[in-house]
């Protein structure tokens, strides 16, 4: 195992000093309220022990710290008390980063970090090591994840070879996998390469705070830069057409469906947007309330008036707020999503929106994880759908996440693209138990409840008194409950699994099996009763906030094993098949 | 399947006595500033979340199995929410062994296994001796490393 620089461990020293300092401190001082033995006059005497004992700890952290270049993985271990070991194998780094601030720069230190796919964090940092080292590192690394690159399609070449049990006697078959196969041996094997200058996927940059970085993909990719989103200045755009000489265009959003994604999509930025507005000017808006309100019967001023008047006064200035809101979400939609133009460059998807500020970004085809239909109860009366594309992001600057290929578009029309985007066939939905209509029906009338009972307690604080007619709440319960059982729906199909679900934000989603990370069946305690189970499909992608992972909800405990088993065994073949045919798997003919 | 150390369940109470002696703290605390609490309110909470802390843990450990299937390594838990998950082996990012200060005195480790995934995104196998976690992590990595994929995501 090898160790860190010298001096990291000053820097651990200082760092965990400081850290442990304030440990005691505030330990004192709250126990010292709780507790009369307790006094905030030792605080003094904490204090001084909290430090030394964060730099032992610091101190003590760099020897425990250990790091190793094996064979078939990169080695880390790590932690004083707690430990942990970690092996990453070479074939599944993506990134090895070099990062080099000011005061590194001026002791010869550089942080080395490895990412592998997935995950926010930086799989292993070195932090840090000496500037030669790094770069022995990264070269060392690189070399070694080309190896094993090698040493797979090896393997792979003589399984075909083996599998078609081919008569050719003599030279080798060519090589169908070349265009892929094509790293540059004399790149690997040239030792260090600190004296080369940067060359495609190794590029410097700097970072706002005048950290140098030197990322590089060592498996050799071609310079994938993920999703690169940013303005760019819409003149050029025009200007110049032949930027993208054999950019195909695959989707214009036409004006009348921009206007009708303005009208029919709600954006919760617009709530944020109109509460900033409101903080700002809280007077002038309420002087505004209260004279809107005036005409209906609303109070003169906020000070006087009657129960009445001000109800009045709240149900009117409600009403301005939601259209307020809803104007602000339509604006903010019409101006994002502006002359929405989507193409295709080689295999990756890229789009260009916005009116006053125009984004352009790509997709790209590889990392393409799942496709997405969404629409809501407007859009689905209209018949109208948007198509969102999930793509796995890593490294530093691409994001992964959800991107609108086709913001809206008539049915019809979103699901040809999807079908030939993915290769799905038409899916016929299965629906869950009926049993779960039941149990929605039972959820939807417990928070009826609860609506009720806020209503009650409201009542016993203040004049409204007729609480009882929350209680028309549980009217609402036998239609929430048909509604979300109706709109859950699966399909397994032969490459794809087809997952449905929500009402108010309907998403189809298509998952490829060969996309599929881990497949979980879910029991709660009231699912198991009833025989239930939830089938949680995860895949690389929607990483974001909104949007939940694709589940099916409530079938038959039998049925989501089976399709659990279904998917499992319709990876590892799909696999198998991707690795024979070494295609991207998506088609090239979007429209 | 496999099932976990025993002594595991001895980390899950350790970690429900923390949380009732959090939670005592947090009483005191509104004992002394904000309201009188009254001292058997606060022991019987006190025992209340000792006592659902051991039964907890002492379920847990009766549902927690784990198998390295042929294509995937597959776990079953949870008390509440009973979760039956499979990891294919080529979805494998890195493998990790852990333990924490109450583990070690225990001499108990964990195995953690990552994926490129959203959610369950790393799967912990919690419990297991030293030696086991060593040659699980050792298995899985082989395992990640034989199978083969182009991309890992």
């Amino acid at each position: 195992m090898n160790r860190l620089h010298p001096l990291s461990a000053a820097a651990y020293a200082l760092q965990y000093g400081f850290f442990w300092l304030w440990i005691p401190v505030v330990f004192v001082v709250v126990l010292s309220g709780i507790f009369d033995p307790i006094r905030a006059a030792w605080v003094p005497i904490a204090a001084p022990l909290g430090f030394l004992f964060g730099t032992a700890y610091g101190v003590v952290y760099y020897y425990r710290f250990g790091y190793e270049i094996t064979s078939d993985t990169v080695d880390v271990a790590s932690g004083v008390v707690a430990r942990r070991d970690r092996e990453i194998p070479y074939g599944r780094i993506q990134n090895v980063d070099i990062r080099q601030s000011v005061f590194q720069r001026l002791f010869g230190l550089a942080t080395v970090s490895i990412e592998t796919a997935g995950g926010g964090d930086t799989e292993a940092a070195l932090n840090f090591v000496s500037e030669t080292e790094a770069n022995r590192l990264q070269a060392e690394i690189r070399r070694r994840t080309a190896e094993a690159k090698d040493r797979r399609r090896e393997r792979k070449r003589d399984r075909s070879v083996a599998g078609t049990d081919s008569t050719v006697v003599g030279p080798e078959p060519p090589d169908v996998e070349e265009g892929d196969a094509s790293v540059p041996s004399e790149d690997v094997s040239s030792g260090s390469d600190a004296e080369r200058p940067p060359e495609a996927g190794e590029e410097p940059r700097a970072a706002e705070d005048g950290t140098r970085v030197r990322s590089r993909r060592p498996a050799e990719e071609p310079a994938q830069e993920g999703t690169t989103l940013g303005p760019v200045a819409d003149r050029d755009r025009r200007e110049d057409p032949t930027r993208h000489p054999q950019q195909q265009p695959l989707f214009d959003l036409e004006p009348r469906e921009l206007l009708l994604y303005s009208f029919t999509s709600f954006r919760p930025a617009a709530v944020a947007a109109a509460l900033f507005v409101f903080f700002f000017a809280t007077e002038t808006i309420l002087e505004a309330f209260i004279t809107a309100a005036q005409p209906f019967g609303g109070p003169a001023d906020l000070g006087t008036g009657d129960p009445a008047s001000y109800g009045i006064l709240t149900i009117v200035s409600g009403v301005i707020s939601i259209l307020v809101t809803y104007a602000i979400s339509v604006a903010y939609t019409f101006a994002t999503y502006y002359d929405f133009q989507l193409g295709r460059v080689g295999d990756d998807f890229v789009y260009e929106r916005g009116l006053l500020q125009r984004y352009s970004g790509s997709i790209p085809a590889e990392k393409v994880q799942s496709v997405t239909v969404t629409d809501n109860p407007l859009q689905r009366l209209i018949e109208y759908g948007g198509l969102w594309v999930e793509t796995a992001g890593y490294g530093p600057e691409s994001n992964g996440g959800s991107q609108s290929a086709v913001p809206l578009a008539k049915h019809g029309r979103v699901y040809r693209f999807a079908e030939n985007l993915t290769g799905v066939e038409t899916p016929s939905f299965e629906s869950p138990s009926p049993i779960a209509r039941r149990r929605y029906a039972v959820r939807y009338s417990l928070v009826a409840a609860a609506f009720v009972a806020i209503a009650f307690g409201v009542s016993t604080l203040t004049p409204f008194e007729s609480w009882y007619v929350a209680a028309a709440a549980f009217l609402a319960v036998p239609p929430a409950a048909h509604l979300r059982y109706v709109h859950i729906g699966y399909y397994v199909g032969d490459d794809h699994l087809v997952i449905r679900s929500g009402f108010w934000r309907r998403r189809t989603t298509v998952i490829p099996y060969y996309r599929i990370q881990t497949v979980s069946a879910r029991r709660s305690i009231f699912q198991r009763r009833l025989g239930l189970a939830s089938l949680v499909v995860d895949t690389a992608s929607s990483r974001s906030f909104f949007w939940s992972s694709t589940t099916i909800y409530d079938v038959d405990l039998e049925d989501a094993r089976a399709v659990r088993e279904a998917s499992r065994e319709r990876l590892q073949t799909a696999l198998r098949e991707r690795a024979e045919a070494d295609d991207v798997g998506l088609s090239v003919d979007f429209t | 399947m496999e099932s976990l150390n025993p002594r595991i369940r001895l980390l899950w109470i350790a970690q429900g006595v923390l949380v009732a002696a959090v939670l005592g703290v947090v009483l005191a605390a509104v004992d002394q500033w904000v309201r009188p609490v009254p001292t058997a309110a606060l022991g019987a909470v006190v025992a209340l979340v000792l006592a659902a802390g051991t039964l907890y843990a002492i379920r847990l450990y009766q549902i927690w199995q784990f198998e390295l299937q042929d294509d995937a390594l597959y776990l079953e838990r949870g008390v509440v929410t009973l979760v039956e998950t499979a990891v294919p082996f080529v979805r494998v990012q890195h493998v990790d062994t852990q333990f924490g200060p109450i583990e070690r005195a225990l001499g108990l480790s964990s195995v953690v296994v990552y994926t490129a995934g959203s959610r369950n995104a790393d799967v912990r196998i919690p419990g297991l001796t030293p030696d086991r976690a060593r040659e699980l992590q050792d298995a899985l990595r082989d395992l990640a490393i034989e199978s083969e994929a182009d991309d890992a995501v």
